[in-house]
């Protein structure tokens, strides 16, 4: 819970920004991504690309049909050059916790095609 | 709280909870609470040789839920469509208990 | 409330993200990641969604988005995007 001035000023964001724009609040995006194809920027140098199938205030998610990749940037010691090692795994479904989200992108519409 | 209830549908099956620092652990599920705590019985560490303490830990496990990563779920167990239904229904409770008093 | 000192009357963050809704923005994560693009809307938790986004890392275009949701924790800052 937060205190009552925070939540006044989150508040008065929330109504102040509503006008003018196609989606009220951000969350409207990831309700929009609902039973779509979604890429999901996670910490950790991870990404899933999967089907939303729930998620919550926090942004916890449940995505099905998911393939993970890690990244994983070595230095070689002599050359110094950056390797950048990608291992990719299937997740049938799998609960996801907010906290380690960066970014959720929908990828069932392209660039410009949202207006 | 919503997901503790999607947890609580599955107690008794199998899962696999992943923790951020990367350590898997697989379990039946006995209990979930709304921070999403979740207790594990039969419990199997998946790597062992990384983690040879754990190896110790044989019957049950409390795992704390700001660890979790993933949890791996029983796609048979869960009605996706369901989860979907109630996602929208909660999505919609939310926004309408925050945006009301800003409105009026 | 205190007054800032300059030629600008004093501006709450909220007026600040306000003049920049709709516009070209740029938005720091704390990953190291930039994301230009054009902000669409964003909550007293500083999700944001942007749309038309390119992703730079270390000043290399990594990646484009459609629409992008950033979670709130993780943004350092918020700013209009510098005139190229």
């Amino acid at each position: 819970m937060q205190s009552a001035g925070s939540a006044a000023e989150g508040a008065s964001t929330n109504g102040a920004l509503t006008g003018g724009s196609i989606l009220g609040e951000p969350s409207d995006l990831v309700r929009l991504c609902l039973d779509e194809l979604v890429y999901v920027k996670l910490r950790g140098e991870r990404e899933l690309v999967g089907r939303l199938h729930g998620y919550d205030q926090h942004l916890n998610m449940v995505v099905g049909d998911a393939e993970e990749t890690v990244m994983s940037t070595e230095v070689d010691e002599e050359t110094f050059e950056q390797i950048v090692r990608t291992r990719k795994r299937k997740l049938p479904l799998v609960f996801v916790r907010g906290d380690t989200l960066i970014l959720i992108s929908p990828l069932f519409r392209q660039s410009g095609a949202s207006r | 709280m919503f997901f503790a209830a999607l947890f609580q549908t599955l107690v008794g099956q199998v899962v696999t909870v992943e923790l951020k620092n990367d350590l898997c652990i697989r379990g039946t599920l006995l209990s979930v609470d709304p921070y999403l705590n979740v207790r594990l019985a039969d419990v199997v560490v998946t790597e062992p040789e990384a983690f040879p303490a754990l190896l110790a830990l044989r019957h049950s496990c409390t795992v704390r839920g700001s660890c979790v990563r993933y949890v791996h779920l029983p796609p048979d167990q869960v009605d996706v469509q369901l989860l979907q239904d109630a996602t929208r229904q909660v999505a919609s409770a939310v926004k309408a208990a925050r945006v009301r008093p800003v409105g009026e | 409330m205190d007054s800032m000192p300059g030629q600008h009357e004093t501006q709450r963050p909220a007026d600040f993200l306000r003049q920049i809704l709709g516009r070209p923005a740029v938005v720091k994560v704390n990953n190291g990641a930039e994301y230009r693009g054009n902000l669409v809307c964003l909550d007293g938790y500083l999700n944001i969604v942007m749309e038309g986004t390119e992703e730079f890392v270390g000043g290399e275009l990594k990646r484009r988005y459609g629409d992008v949701f950033l979670r709130g924790n993780n943004v350092i800052y918020v700013g209009p995007a510098p005139a190229k």
